[in-house]
């Protein structure tokens, strides 16, 4: 995919959609140097996100952390101000002209009747619409009127008319303050021109009232489970709580009912939504934390929790008490109308019909194409698969059938935020591969900042804004009484409350404020520093200020949510949290961002898949790769990977990939090499590595790492292994397979264990890519000789997505799956020849005992054993299993805490190979974007030492993690390398003289902070 | 509009009074009726368990007959309409069975014979803005639990006619007539009618459950489109208490569209409907049939 030559192609990207994915396409994107159009036919970018409160794995908040850098920042901001993203909201594609590298397409922008610029957000219009319709977020359990805002905290913030239900009575027309509303809008036909497209539409949730017997839509106490999660939001009308539609009781005992158009051919919807058993998961263990009394239980086929760190969620939801699991399909949900609870019928283990009474009936819903993705596709010209979700092959995640059209996340096929954050990246990465000639035509420069006023002579003068953050501050504090104690404290010149800090319009504010009153310190009482800082800030250094004579209060998290219930006491603490800021604020100094120099180029660990993917994607655009292979041949993990489902040939792939390395001039191979030292930060790294029949070891000097250091297939020690030549893994039999081997391809009997030394206490996790591999080695048994008997012994067929197609391919040509108890094992003995496997049965409720010519082990996925070396050289951690741990499992997943690092493929977790090429494709551009970077901007809060105090014990020296102190042997003091400072502060608690400080946390402002409390 | 007509055995025996109301509401609506001539058992409810041939031939027989006659054939019982509609499917799908069975019974399969219940015609052919037109004495306050039973909807593939799990033709129909419809979670569970001889012990425990929760729902009596649903929940409602009547849905068509034929068979029932019927006015008290 070189593309260098084709200068001629517009520098400029579009995304359709967007939502967590396509938020994040376009940033990279931007990032990366292309003028991009984030478009959704929404009013407002987003998605789904909006709706969810908790993420799973970390039941973290769904929003604030899912966050690509620290700290912390919010996509939908940043999307919002960043300077190469133009959003184009409430818009339809009508049509494409035009060839790959430069098409047109034409859009409509649809009208608001709501104009952009004059709506000032003041909500007037909402209290004179008599009309109610129920509000599409969370499944229309609450309503809204038909002149609306999607949600409070909606993007672009204003208002819009839904003409279907305005009755056109022109109340909200009279009562505009502003004269905004209007009704003769029409719609508004434009055109863009980009290079490239990303198709990021996501998908949309199944209608439960398709399912009759399940009797959503009829039964007021069955919900859908996109209803349950708004109603377990803390923004919901019950306040996170769930309660019963039908009398507003609080439900003790609860039911979940999985696979509701998924896996299910009676509505066309033979795939698995991969996401819902861990959104039912986190549901249910929700439920019981806000209603500690209340009951789950969850009916299901096969408990489908294979991504990282699922299975331990799913078996602390199993440990506590008040979550049950019942592994059966539910026939029918009655309805009992005396007290409107629902009588669920069902098979047992046993295999006895039951009925079992419930309070409140969740359905988990799964996801089909988007809507409107047929339309979209035929105009685009791309072809989508037969459940209507975007075609692709299995070895390019990210291609279309069109050429310069590229799909990332949910529209390809259902799946969760990391797989669509990595996915959509590595949209994002084969955008800018295509257009990489075309590389920062478009852009337009970054708003330069006024000269920064001088203010070290001036008396501080110290603002204090509190915001009221819609009423999630307000609602709780006594937000004007915070503003008016603040305006009494010392050298305050002004201080008011503003209605949301974080808006265009509040920064604004501030800005107008800061050169109105010569305001020389800012204060901002909102929510945590980790969010909106850098647009704080930015509106700092727009009026002439250091951005870090900026304090933040976090009256959000502090006050206003842990005291949720006590108000009084909640702005009791806000006035002091206020005092101490304003204390701090006082005393505040400029402070400077180090800068250091960027190598431009990439050193990339390991030259398996996802290694030769990544080193690539990131020599494609534009920068000096350096590849680094222990062994002496690329391919890793793939070399033994023959077939696959579908009609991929991996083998050809593999070659074909290796052969664009190794003839890339950008790329340099070195094999039979070891990393044996790591030095320096982003920007600048030395390596040092020993290569095989070199005597002196070779340094390499690069701007950023990626880790791509693979797995290995796990050695089984149990059933037989090793002792009897018939047993064996399926990685062997897959040999034998590729290679012809008659005594495999004319065995009479062939018997599969799954989880093989997996999903136990030594290795709690799934690996993933098990089933997928035995069901595609069992239809290849069955394909050779279709008189074959294969048995599957399995605790959860783990078969996502469009594979349990394959699964039911599998039923179908008579495999037999049996699950079993990983309490009861499948026992072997060795029949001579043969392999007795004896296991009880749940379908035919007996003992089974069968002779097999082969016993099949699945023994999954294990980490590199060198895997604790190189993370202790990096300086980046590990997770509890040894897979290398990312930054955020939700919205960082390519990326490690450490900047200038990031991790792909196997070496993360254990997945399929299109994954893996996604994966690395996705962090490549990662980098690619901190490579394109001119410089590597350091923290300013750095540690500083003051020489006359410094004794030089020396103690700092030794302690910094980061080499950044160094001894000055000649003066006895210790002197800081500022660059490489990550300003942690260890070494201000180590000194005993207090020589060490931290810029702009010295003692003055820590020790005025705790005077200004006490 | 003119239709085929197979009544099938029950609804000139055990189920005359769904037969005579069938015929009469069809008249009342302008829908001639014609019964095919010579036809025979279709051999619901034993014949599939015996011999799977002469299962497809007894209907297939049937089938060649009405072919013949060329009009929408229309089969009331549910029983013999499953079994036609099973043997349609298996001669439309099957070459070589169609061939055989085609040898045995003698024509030639077109694939072109409709195979409906009343209830499809109705609500479809005939249209309830039609029925609504025709109804003289509103069956104003009279809440019915409708029960579609097992086999007028499913299995799906073969039945092919409304929701197989949420059935709304019948109740769509009695409100068309006024009635109120409750919501009832068991319309489509089965009454066991096949065992009603052999294991009362099941049966009754399935007919008590699917009485309790129609009146529980608030039905004063269940509407039916089954001559063998009809029979066994009325034969085997435990006989202490209160019981609910169980009348055809063209009973009580009849009833509405105020035809003196078919309010003949309403004291024919086991469970008389009359003093519910006259407590709400829609028969005259003390009146003879």
């Amino acid at each position: 995919m070189t593309n260098e030559k084709n200068t001629d192609r517009i520098g400029a990207v579009l995304v359709v959609g967007a939502g967590i994915g396509g938020m994040q396409a376009a940033l990279l994107t931007a990032e990366a140097g292309f003028k991009t159009y984030l478009l959704d036919k929404a009013p407002a970018i987003g998605g789904l996100m909006p709706l969810l409160d908790r993420t799973f794995p970390t039941d973290t908040c769904g929003l604030c952390t899912s966050c690509p850098t620290q700290p912390a920042y919010c996509p939908f901001i940043e999307c919002d101000r960043h300077p190469n993203i133009e959003l184009v909201p409430y818009a339809e594609i009508e049509g494409l002209e035009g060839r790959p590298g430069r098409y047109r397409v034409a859009i409509t922008r649809k009208p608001r009747y709501v104009d952009v610029e004059l709506c000032t957000g003041c909500g007037e219009c909402v209290a004179v619409c008599p009309v109610e319709v129920p509000r599409e977020l969370g499944g229309g359990l609450e309503t809204r009127r038909a002149i609306y805002r999607p949600y409070p905290q909606a993007f672009p913030d204003t208002y819009l008319i839904d003409r279907e239900h305005c009755t056109e009575c022109l109340a909200c027309v009279k009562v505009c303050p502003t004269q905004a509303v209007n009704l003769n809008m029409q719609p508004q036909s434009d055109q863009l021109e980009v290079g490239a497209i990303i198709l990021t539409l996501g998908a949309s949730a199944f209608d439960a009232s398709q399912k009759g017997e399940y009797g959503f839509g009829r039964y007021e106490n069955v919900l859908t489970s996109i209803q349950f999660e708004r109603m377990l939001s803390l923004t919901s009308p019950s306040r996170g709580i769930p309660v019963r539609p039908s009398d507003g009781r609080v439900p003790r005992r609860i039911a979940f009912i999985q696979c509701i158009g998924s896996r299910d051919i009676t509505v066309k919807r033979g795939y698995c939504s991969s996401i819902c058993c861990m959104y039912a998961i986190k549901q249910a263990t929700l439920a019981r934390e806000r209603v500690p009394e209340s009951e789950s239980t969850i009916f299901y086929m096969d408990i489908r929790t294979f991504g990282k760190d699922f299975d331990r969620y799913f078996e602390r939801s199993r440990a506590g008490r008040g979550v049950f699991y019942q592994p059966s399909m539910v026939s029918t949900v009655k309805l009992i109308p005396k007290t409107q609870n629902l009588l669920l019928t069902y098979t047992d283990a046993r295999g006895q019909q039951r009925e079992e009474e419930f309070e409140l009936v969740v359905l988990s819903v799964g996801f089909g194409p988007p809507e409107g993705g047929y339309e979209l596709a035929s105009r685009l010209g791309i072809a989508l698969n037969e459940y209507g979700f975007c075609r692709r092959s299995a070895l390019a995640p990210t291609e279309t059938s069109k050429v310069g059209i590229f799909v990332g996340g949910a529209f390809a096929e259902p799946k969760d935020i990391p797989e669509t954050v990595a996915e959509t990246a590595s949209a994002a990465a084969d955008a800018a591969r295509f257009l990489a000639a075309s590389r920062g035509t478009l852009l337009q420069p970054r708003g330069e900042f006024p000269p920064e006023r001088d203010v070290s002579y001036e008396e501080p003068r110290v603002g204090v804004f509190v915001c009221q953050c819609g009423t999630e501050i307000a609602g709780v504090v006594d937000v004007a009484g915070v503003a008016t104690d603040a305006s009494q404290l010392r050298d305050v010149t002004l201080a008011r409350e503003i209605p949301m800090a974080c808006t265009s319009e509040g920064l604004e504010a501030i800005r107008r404020a800061i050169a109105a009153k010569e305001l020389n310190r800012v204060v901002v009482a909102g929510c945590t520093h980790r969010l909106y800082e850098s647009s704080l800030q930015d509106c700092l250094r727009s009026a002439g200020l250091n951005p870090y004579l900026l304090e933040r209060v976090n009256l959000r998290g502090e006050c206003a949510w842990v005291h949720r219930h006590d108000p009084k006491a909640a702005t009791t603490k806000a006035r002091t949290l206020v005092r101490m800021a304003v204390a701090r604020a006082r005393l505040l100094e400029p402070a400077r961002r180090t800068e250091g120099a960027l190598i431009p180029s990439g050193l990339v660990i390991g030259g398996g898949l996802a290694g030769l993917t990544a080193s690539l994607s990131l020599a494609e655009q534009g920068f000096q790769v350096y590849l680094v292979e222990k062994e002496g041949q690329l391919g890793g993990n793939l070399r033994h990977t023959h077939y696959l489902l579908d009609e991929a040939d991996p083998q050809r792939y593999l070659a074909d990939l290796i052969t664009q390395v190794e003839s890339n001039r950008r790329i340099t191979v070195y094999r039979q090499a070891v990393v044996e030292n790591v030095s320096g930060l982003v920007g600048q790294y030395q390596t040092v590595l020993s290569v095989a029949g070199q005597d002196e070891p070779v340094t390499l000097r690069h701007g950023v790492i990626i880790v791509a250091t693979g797995a290995e297939e796990a050695r089984p020690e149990e059933y037989l292994y090793g002792e009897h030549p018939r047993v064996i893994t399926q990685r062997e039999l897959e040999k034998k397979l590729a290679g012809g081997d008659e005594a495999v391809l004319t065995a009479r009997r062939v018997a599969m264990i799954q989880c093989v030394g997996s999903r136990n206490e030594n290795r709690p996790y799934c690996s993933r890519v098990c089933c997928a591999q035995a069901i595609k080695n069992a239809l290849r048994l069955k394909e050779a000789n279709p008189q074959a008997d294969v048995f599957v012994f399995y605790r959860d067929i783990r078969t996502y997505g469009f594979m349990e197609d394959d699964y039911r391919r599998a039923r179908e040509a008579d495999v037999v799956f049996v699950r079993y108890d990983p309490e009861d094992r499948p026992q072997v003995s060795p029949q001579g020849e043969r392999i007795r496997v004896v296991a009880h049965d749940p379908a035919l409720r007996g003992e089974l005992s069968l002779d097999a010519d082969w016993l099949v082990l699945s023994t999954g996925i294990v980490p590199c054993a060198g895997n604790k070396a190189l993370a202790s050289m990096l300086g980046v951690p590990l997770n509890q299993d040894s897979f290398f741990l990312e930054a955020n499992p939700k919205g960082s997943p390519l990326d490690f805490e450490t900047e200038g690092i990031y991790l792909c493929g196997l070496a993360h977790a254990p997945k399929l190979a299109a994954e893996s090429i996604a994966q690395a494709n996705g962090a490549a551009i990662r980098a690619a974007v901190r490579l394109g970077k001119e410089r590597v901007e350091g923290p300013a809060i750095v540690a500083t030492v003051d020489e006359e105090l410094c004794a030089g014990c020396g103690l700092c020296v030794s302690l910094c993690p980061y080499g950044a102190r160094q001894m000055d042997d000649a003066m006895r003091v210790a002197r800081v390398v500022e660059v490489l400072c990550r300003g942690c502060g260890l070494c201000v608690t180590v000194c005993p003289n207090g020589a060490s400080q931290q810029r702009t946390f010295g003692a003055r402002q820590v020790m005025a902070m705790l005077d200004a409390v006490l | 509009m003119k239709f085929s007509y197979y009544p099938g055995c029950s609804l000139h025996a055990t189920a005359m009074e769904y037969g005579s109301s069938v015929q009469a509401v069809f008249k009342a609506l302008d829908a001639e009726l014609v019964e095919i001539s010579d036809w025979n058992c279709c051999g619901a409810s034993s014949a599939h368990n015996l011999n799977y041939l002469l299962s497809l031939c007894l209907p297939a027989r049937n089938m060649a007959i009405a072919q013949e006659q060329g009009q929408t054939l229309v089969v009331p019982c549910v029983g013999c309409l499953s079994r036609l509609k099973m043997a349609d499917r298996v001669l439309r799908d099957d070459p070589a069975r169609r061939r055989e069975v085609e040898d045995i019974v003698g024509f030639r399969y077109s694939g072109d014979l409709r195979i409906l219940p009343p209830l499809a015609i109705i609500g479809h052919d005939i249209g309830l803005e039609r029925v609504r037109g025709r109804v003289q004495r509103p069956l104003e306050g009279l809440a019915v639990a409708c029960y579609y039973g097992c086999l007028l909807v499913r299995p799906p593939e073969i039945a092919q006619f409304d929701d197989p799990e949420y059935p709304r033709s019948m109740d769509q129909l009695m409100e068309a007539l006024g009635a109120k419809t409750v919501e009832w979670s068991w319309s489509t569970e089965c009454c066991g009618a096949a065992l009603s001889l052999t294991r009362r012990d099941i049966v009754e425990h399935l007919v008590d459950r699917l009485v309790d929760t129609a009146r529980q729902a608030g039905a004063q009596m269940i509407v039916t489109a089954c001559p063998l649903c009809q029979v066994n929940l009325e034969m085997r409602q435990k006989a202490e208490g209160e019981r609910l009547p169980i009348l055809y849905f063209t009973e009580l068509m009849g009833l509405a569209f105020d035809l003196e034929g078919t309010k003949r068979g309403l004291d024919q029932h086991l469970v008389s409907p009359l003093p519910l019927l006259q407590s709400l006015s829609l028969v005259p008290v003390g009146q003879a049939f």
